[in-house]
Parts: structure tokens; sequence; C-alpha cells
């Protein structure tokens, strides 16, 4: 029972960085179909930005409040911005042609994103610096650091941030709105242009916020380390039932929690093919993910 | 999801094929051709290139192998594969198990590496049939990614360190290094006896994949990338075709994966990421999707383009990145695309007179319903004579939410009639016509079509009892030329089997050209042969109309259900819908007409059934329907004037 609760704590931790990243999928997918395979290495971007905050210039020395405030809030607006570029050079003039094609430009575009991290921060393993203190307290006989349980919580509160916008604001509305019919939003006069781009700027501000929690709470980090992240992010955007909010944040936390038992249960060796096998399981039995709702074809 | 735009007709080195050597030429078949320009290019390179760019050459090749199977997968059956790796790595570790641990030949483990592949082929391919293409993506990238873990940690298999000391191919009693030193080293090297048989195997998976693109398969893998739902409504069993593309992708990749293993001397895990995946996906669409000289010249540009950026090593990749986005950017399409367009395409069959085509069709037609007939009696189900009921329709219900989009529908429709559905919009007549061909599911009602009940049938096996339709958004296969739409609408008829598609036998090709003969009748029926070549999206709404109804009835079904025919449609087009409905019905079929028009459906039915939010409100004779209250107060009252205009205008 106590490596069991252990396993857990640790596997919710992970599966809310893993949900958050997920969401960046799942809101550009739901309004463009695409599968920004940048989304990733975007994570990435994000996380060495506040690492280079965070040792190179010096704003350790402020208050850590402070500190920690900055290291989310200017990477978070660097990946936002590079997230709209990316949309406005890459994808934007695709859009109305081949799906394929801009998959592939994803690829290109994740591919650009990794190599130029590796050669602005270097190819080697850097290390972010222990700047949150690692004690914390004990369940029964699991240990929580309160890292975890602030981490945890402000990714639980930006997904719930998140959902309300989608729910509750107009540019939320019209965001649904574009996922079932882009023709009949447009007729409605929703700005559609602008509505992508507001799907790219969460979807950018999603990253940075996820890959500086996973900066501070792995503390190694490099350059490729987006591929396993997408991936596994993915993966949990899929499970959940691809372009459904609730349920890339189910998917994350599933993902997260398989991950946890299996290195303690089995071996971190089998991680993936216990992950992928419980994903095309699930697929089998509800092609549309855990939350997706079949939409019957129209004829 | 938008198509890109048609592509222009190109004919690549016209002159060169109108020399006498060009005729000679072109009148070759495929094969001999692939096998004649192999040799020349095996002869070629080990003369010239040096051991370098030899080993580059052999590289490409391989992955043109990898190419044409992924190409197959994706390109042909639209099927994304992120995965494609794994049937790499399946068929070199096979390869290479087989050499190393039992000795065994390279040349005879080749047919087990791709047996293995296919299988393995069909076990992804299973439970992915019914995804969307998006789920598709990342099951196939799961599948690509479980399989390089299991190597990875399967210590028969070497683990991480992977199996060395693969042997060189051998031939009985032949091995390179028998050559004399002096003849080896200085002219045919190691890698020179590599290209040749890299030219050989590439050869081979290039005529097999011709093969199957040009054969009713290749035909119904468009069709299926096109539009999943059509190609199934009019007799294309998709999933059986998607499981078929994925064994035969797995298959190619087997043998590429085969060849690589005893190439590179040593294989281990890392060779079979997620990254190679993508180059072979990148490759193809580099090149045009579902083109194969777009293979070909993709295999070249992503294995020599990285060779040449070998000098900035270091920035290789993120040069390749963008170069990569560019070329999307600017040719989406590809280097060389396919084309689907052909300017003759019956060139070389034999005329039909116009005056005798109506009458051979119909022999034909009678012939067949005969043929069937009989052996529809002998197997003991009852056979609806003419005036008597070919479709019985009971209690039908269909619900979507909360809305009763079908509520409890009964009817009949006589074989020989045409029986027309009206009613308001979202009354349910399309409804009923996706319950009808099993494109939906009914919630309950029987649904008898001569004599047999076709509830709950996968649409294709609905289309092959004889069920033909059309679509009220017109579903034609966009990107396809006019006349394979039609053909597409044979499928069910076809008797050749797999095998004879791969090997194009004598009887497959005969078939292809009676299937081609046909399609050219009913183009002829419908007044579209003219326009035979073009692609679908290149015609007016109601050419694509017309094109449709050829297309529902290229398999000589017994009944077609026409989901408004009319819509979009000027008076005089309308006139000639009228002529072809009369038309189809004198051949013997029995027709089912959705339309609004009103001044139509009542000059062509005998019977009409009017419907009103899912219920039947009325069903008689064209005069009683005219008369009845209900439907003058439900229905034909609301829309007097657009009506009275038409009839005007139409008559
Ligand atoms: N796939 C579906 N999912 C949900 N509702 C559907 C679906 N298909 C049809 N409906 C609903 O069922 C009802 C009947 O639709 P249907 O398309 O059969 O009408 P129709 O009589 O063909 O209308 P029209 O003349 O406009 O073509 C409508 O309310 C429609 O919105
Ligand atoms: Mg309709």
């Amino acid at each position: 029972m106590g490596p069991f609760l252990q396993y857990t704590i640790n596997g919710l931790t992970v599966g809310s960085f893993y949900a958050l990243v997920a969401l960046g999928y799942t809101i550009v997918y739901g309004i463009i179909r695409l599968i920004n395979f940048a989304q990733g290495d975007l994570t990435v971007v994000g996380m060495f930005l506040g690492w280079s905050l965070l040792t190179q210039f010096g704003i350790r020395l402020l208050p850590l409040p402070v500190a920690l405030f900055l290291a989310f809030l200017i990477p978070m607006l660097g990946t936002a911005v590079t997230n709209v570029v990316i949309l406005q050079l890459a994808y934007k003039p695709l859009l109305k042609r081949s799906l394929l094609a801009i998959l592939i430009t994803a690829l290109g575009a994740s591919l650009v994103l990794q190599n130029v991290v590796r050669l602005i921060f270097g190819p080697q393993i850097q290390a972010y610096p222990d700047i949150v203190p690692l004690n914390g307290f004990g369940i029964g006989p699991a240990h929580v650091s309160y890292l975890q349980v602030v981490l945890f919580a402000a990714s639980i509160l930006l997904m719930l941030a998140l959902y309300l916008f989608t729910q509750g604001t107009p540019v939320g509305t019209a965001m649904r709105a574009l996922a079932v019919d882009h023709d009949a939003a447009r007729l409605m006069g929703i700005n559609v242009d602008r509505v992508i781009q507001i799907a790219f700027v969460v979807g950018g501000l999603l990253a940075a916020a996820s890959g500086v929690m996973l900066g501070i709470y792995y503390i190694q980090i490099q350059f490729n380390n987006g591929f396993l992240l997408g991936l596994r992010a993915f993966t949990a955007a899929v499970l959940g039932g691809i372009g459904n909010i609730p349920g890339a944040m189910a998917g994350g936390m599933i993902i997260g929690l398989l991950e946890s038992y299996t290195a303690g249960y089995i071996s971190s060796k089998w991680q993936d093919v216990v992950v992928f096998g419980v994903l095309i399981l699930v697929l089998v039995i509800r092609p549309m993910g855990l939350f997706g709702e079949r939409v019957a074809e129209r004829m | 999801m938008q198509a890109a735009p048609p592509v222009r007709e190109r004919v690549a080195f016209g002159w060169l094929r109108d020399t006498r050597l060009g005729q000679v030429w072109t009148r070759l078949p495929f094969w001999l051709r692939t096998m004649l320009l192999g040799l020349v290019a095996a002869l070629v390179l080990p003369a010239y290139g040096d051991d370098y760019w030899t080993r580059v050459a052999v590289g490409a090749a391989g992955f043109a192998i990898l190419g044409l199977g992924l190409n197959i997968v994706a390109g042909y059956a639209g099927l994304l594969d992120l995965g494609y790796a794994a049937f790499f790595a399946i068929g070199a570790y096979t390869a290479a198990i087989l050499m190393v641990n039992f000795h065994w030949n390279f040349f005879l483990t080749l047919p087990v590496a791709v047996t293995v592949t296919g299988l393995a082929g069909a076990i992804l391919g299973y439970p992915t049939l019914r995804l969307r293409s998006d789920y598709l993506a990342i099951v196939t990238l799961g599948f690509g990614e479980m399989t390089r873990v299991a190597i990875t940690n399967c210590d028969y298999c070497g683990g991480p360190n992977g199996i060395i000391n693969i042997p060189f191919p051998s031939v009985p009693g032949f091995t390179v290094d028998d050559l004399p030193a002096t003849v080896a080293q200085g002219f045919f090297t190691q890698q020179d006896a590599f290209w040749v048989i890299s030219i050989f195997l590439l050869a081979i998976a290039l005529i097999f994949a011709y093969h199957l693109a040009h054969s009713r398969i290749g035909r119904g893998w468009v069709a299926l990338r096109e539009d999943e739902f059509a190609a199934e409504a009019v007799g294309v069993p998709t999933l059986r075709l998607k499981l078929l593309a994925y064994v035969m992708g797995g298959m190619w990749g087997g043998l590429a994966g085969a060849f690589f293993a005893t190439r590179i001397y040593a294989i281990d895990p890392t060779s079979f990421t997620f990254a190679t995946s993508v180059q072979v996906l990148i490759l193809i669409v580099l090149g045009g999707l579902g083109s194969l000289p777009g293979v070909l010249i993709g295999a070249v540009v992503t294995v020599v383009g990285p060779e040449l950026l070998r000098p900035v090593a270091d920035q290789r990749i993120l040069i390749y990145a963008i170069a990569l986005i560019l070329m999307m950017l600017f040719r989406p399409q590809g280097i060389w695309p396919a084309v689907r367009r052909k300017p003759k395409p019956f060139y070389g069959l034999e005329e039909d007179e116009p005056d005798k085509l109506a009458a051979r069709i119909l022999r034909e037609h009678q012939e067949q319903e005969a043929r069937e007939d009989k052996k529809h009696e002998g197997a003991g189900h009852k056979v609806a004579a003419v005036g008597e009921p070919i479709l019985v329709v009971e209690g039908l219900s269909q619900q979507f939410g909360g809305v009763k989009a079908v509520d409890n529908v009964s009817f009949e429709v006589l074989r020989g009639e045409i029986f027309s559905i009206i009613g308001p919009n979202g009354a349910g007549k399309t409804t009923v016509f996706n319950c009808l061909t099993g494109v939906q599911r009914p919630r309950s009602g029987k649904v008898v079509f001569n004599g047999r009940s076709i509830r709950g049938l996968p649409a294709h096996q609905v289309a092959a009892r004889g069920l033909g339709r059309t679509f009220q958004g017109i579903r034609l296969f966009r990107q396809m030329a006019v006349f394979e739409n039609v053909m597409v609408g044979i499928y069910g008829k076809h008797r050749t089997m797999t095998w004879q598609a791969l090997l194009h036998t004598p009887g497959e090709r005969a078939e292809e050209q009676r299937t081609l003969q046909e399609a050219r009748r009913w183009l002829q029926f419908v007044g579209m042969e003219s326009a035979s070549g073009k692609l679908a999206t290149e015609l007016s709404y109601a050419d694509q109309r017309r094109v449709e109804i050829a297309r529902a009835l290229a398999s000589h079904p017994r009944l077609v259900l026409l989901d408004e025919p009319a819509a979009g449609m000027n008076p005089t087009e309308k006139q000639e819908l009228v002529t072809v409905i009369t038309r189809i019905r004198d051949l013997g079929v029995t027709v089912v007409l959705i339309d609004h028009d009103m001044s139509l459906v009542m000059r062509v039915s005998d019977r009409i059934m009017v419907l009103d939010l899912g219920r039947v409100i009325a069903l008689g004779k064209p005069a009683q329907i005219r008369e009845n209250p209900r439907v003058i107060e439900g229905y034909l009252g609301r829309d007097d004037d657009e009506e009275d205009a038409i009839g005007a205008a139409g008559a």
C-alpha cells in the first residue's frame, strides 16, 4: 500500500504537466484539425527560457515569489509569440490546402525549434537551480513535497481557468463554434483568423507554463526533451478524446499514473509499451477516446 | 477539409515519346520497361561511380522501397501512418535473425521477412480500421514506439546493441570475395554488388506497386481516401481494403528492412525510430503523394540532400527542416504530383454506336438480372416480379439525440415503378435513405429487399445486393477522373483476386478493359462521355449529379435511390434529368426519388409518399397527393410561389 500511494502522488504530479501540454494540442486540434507537432518542442523552448532567466539573468536575487512570477511570465509570453509566428509563417498559407502538408510543416517546425534551442543553449544537459525547497510532509508512508503540491495546484488552476475561458467568454464560445464548422462560424460573423490566433496564443502560454514547471520539478533539461514529452501529451489528448478539454486533463492524469505504476511495479523500460497498449485498447473500445463524442456523419 | 486544387496535365518528355524509339518503348509492358531501366542503372553506376556515392545510391534505393510501401498506405489509401519504421524494423530483424542464428541465405529470408511484416500489418491494421484518420496517426506512432521498445528490451534481438555480423548476400557458388582481388578492388566492389541487388529489389517493388495502383484495388484505395463513406456506399468494402493497404505496406517495409540488414552489417534499435518514420513520410509528400515517380525523386532528394549538407554537419537538420517547410509552402503537392485526369481514357476501345447503345445496355442489364434472379431463387429467396413489392419497409425509426428524424415509417416500393419521397426540410427523407443503405443503423424497423432482410448489413453489401444510391450533397471522388468515379461503382462486381492484380495477369487486364467499357457506356447513358477524362471537381453541379447517377447505375442495381438529383439544376437540365430517370425505369430498374421540385416529382412519379417530422402523412398516386388536404396544408401550400415558378419554367 505504501509504494502505491507514493506512485499515485508522483503520477498525478507528472500527469498534471502532461495535461497542460495536452491542452495545447487539444485546443489547436479542436480548431484547425492539426496535430501541432511543435507543441512538445515549444514546451522545451519555454523550459530553456525559464532556465536562462533563473541562471543567467540574476532574477533570483529578487524575492522568491517575484522571481518565480517572472520566470513563468516571460517564457510564457515568449512561447506565445513564437507559436503565433509559426502559425503566421508556416501554417496559415496552408490552412485551406492539404492537411498532410501542414502536418509535414508542423514536423518541420518541431525540428527547427529543437535545433534552434540546441544552437543557442547547447546540446548538453542543463540543470535548473533548486530554488524551491524540497521538504514536504508525509501522508502515511508516502512523502509529498511542497513543490509537488504547488505545481499540482498551479496546473489545476490553469486548467480550470482555461475551461472557464472556453465555456464562459465570447472568444471561448467562438472557439467551440469553430470546432464544429468553420464556414458556419464565419457566416455568423466570427473573425476566424483571430480565433485561430488566440488558440495558438493559449497553446503557447500553456507550453511555457508546463515547461518551466517541468524544469523546476525534474531539474535536468535537454534540448531534445520535446519529443517524448510531446508524444506523451499527444497520447493523453487522444486518450481523452482530442478536441475535448476535460478529456485532455483526464488523459494527462491517466498517462502520468500509468507511467508511474509501470515504473514502480514492472520496469521503466516498458512504460511506452504499457501507455500505448492502453491507448490502443481504449480506442478499440471507444474509437473517439474516453470523453470524445461520436459524431454521426451527415450525408 | 478542402482538397488541393486540380493539377494540370503534364506530359513529361512528350517529344521523346513521339520518336520511333519512343513509340516502341511506350508499347512495352511496364515491368519490362522497369527491368530494362534497372539493368542500365545497375551497369552504369558501378562503371562510373565512386564507392562513397554508390553507398549513398544504395541507401536511396532502400528508402525508395520504403517510400513505395508507405505510399500505398498513406498515398493511395490515405491512412496516415507515423510508425512505418516498425515494419522496417520487423523485416530487418527477421532477416538478420534468420541469417545470423540460422545461417539462412539472404535471398531465402526475403519471402519470410515479407510474410512476417505483412502479418504485422494485419495486426496493426485490425484494431485501427474504424478509427478516424487523426486517431490513426497516434495509434500508428504508438505501434512504432512499442515495436522499438520491444526490440530494445528483447534479449534474443540483442537488446540495445542489436545484431552484428550479418552476412553479405551470397549466391551459391559465388561471392564478391571470390572475385580476383584486382577486379574486386578496382571495378566491382561490394557496394556495387549491393547496388545491383538494391536496383533489382526496387524494380520488383516498383512493378508490384504500379500493378496495384492500376488495378481495381488501387482505384478502391483512392476512392477510400477521397471519401470513405461514399466509397462504402457505392460498393467498396472499405474495411477490407484498409486492411489490405496495411498488409501490402507492411510487406514493402519488410523487403526494405531485410535488405537494410544485410547491407548495413549490424543493426540496432536506433535505426528504427520515429525519425525514420518521419523521413519516409517526408519522402513521399515531398515527391508527391500517391505518385510513383514522386517516390523515386523524393528518395533521391531526402537521401542525397543531407549528404550534400555534410560540410555544415552541425546545422544540417536545421537547414533541412527549413527547406522542408519552404517546400511545403511553395509546392504542397510535391515535386512530381500524381495525375489522375486522362486526355483520352477510352483510347483503343471499340466504339459503341449511340443508337445501339441503349439496346445494348438493356440487353446486358436483362441478362444480368435474369442470371441473378436464378441464383437468388436457387438459394431459396423470393424474387419480386414486376409490380410486386421489391422493397418492404416496416416500422422504420431513427433518432438523433432528442430528434425523432424518422418515426415509425412503413412503405412498399413495387418493382419497376418510380416512387418519390417528398416533404419539407428536415422531414427525414435523407435519413430514410441512409437507414435503407446501411450507412446508418436504424433504431428499429424491418427492411426487406428482394425477399431478404438487409437491415444491419454494411453499406457495401447492401450495394452488392442491388441497391444503388446518389447523395444529396454531391459526393464524387474529387481528385479522381470522371470515368474512374464510375469504375469505382462497379467494384462489387469484380471477380479477380489480389494476386492477379499484383501480377497484372491477362484475366485481370481483360476485366479492367470490360470495366472501362462499361463505365463508358454508363457515361454515354447519362450524356457525359465527353467529360470522362476530367476531374470530378472540374464539372458543373448538374454534370456532377449526372456522373453520380452513372456511378450508381454502373453495378446494374435493382433499385436506385436518388437524393435530390434536380437540386441546383436549371430548367433545361431538369428536363434532361427527367429523360434520364424515365430511361432508368425503362431498363427495368426501380427508382426511389427525393426531390423538392413538385412539378418534376408530379410528372415522373408513379406513387408519392409525403413525410413530415419523420412521419408518413400521405401516400398515393400524384393526383391523390395533390388533392390531399393534409399535404396541401402541411407542405404544398407553403412554397406555392416557388412551385409555380418552377412549374411554369419547366413546362
Ligand atoms: N447525423 C445526424 N446527426 C444528428 N441529427 C441529424 C443527422 N442527420 C439528420 N439529422 C436530423 O434529422 C432530421 C432529418 O434530417 P434529414 O436530413 O433526413 O432531412 P431531409 O428530409 O432529408 O431534409 P432536406 O430536405 O433538408 O434534405 C433533421 O432534423 C436533421 O437535423
Ligand atoms: Mg435530405
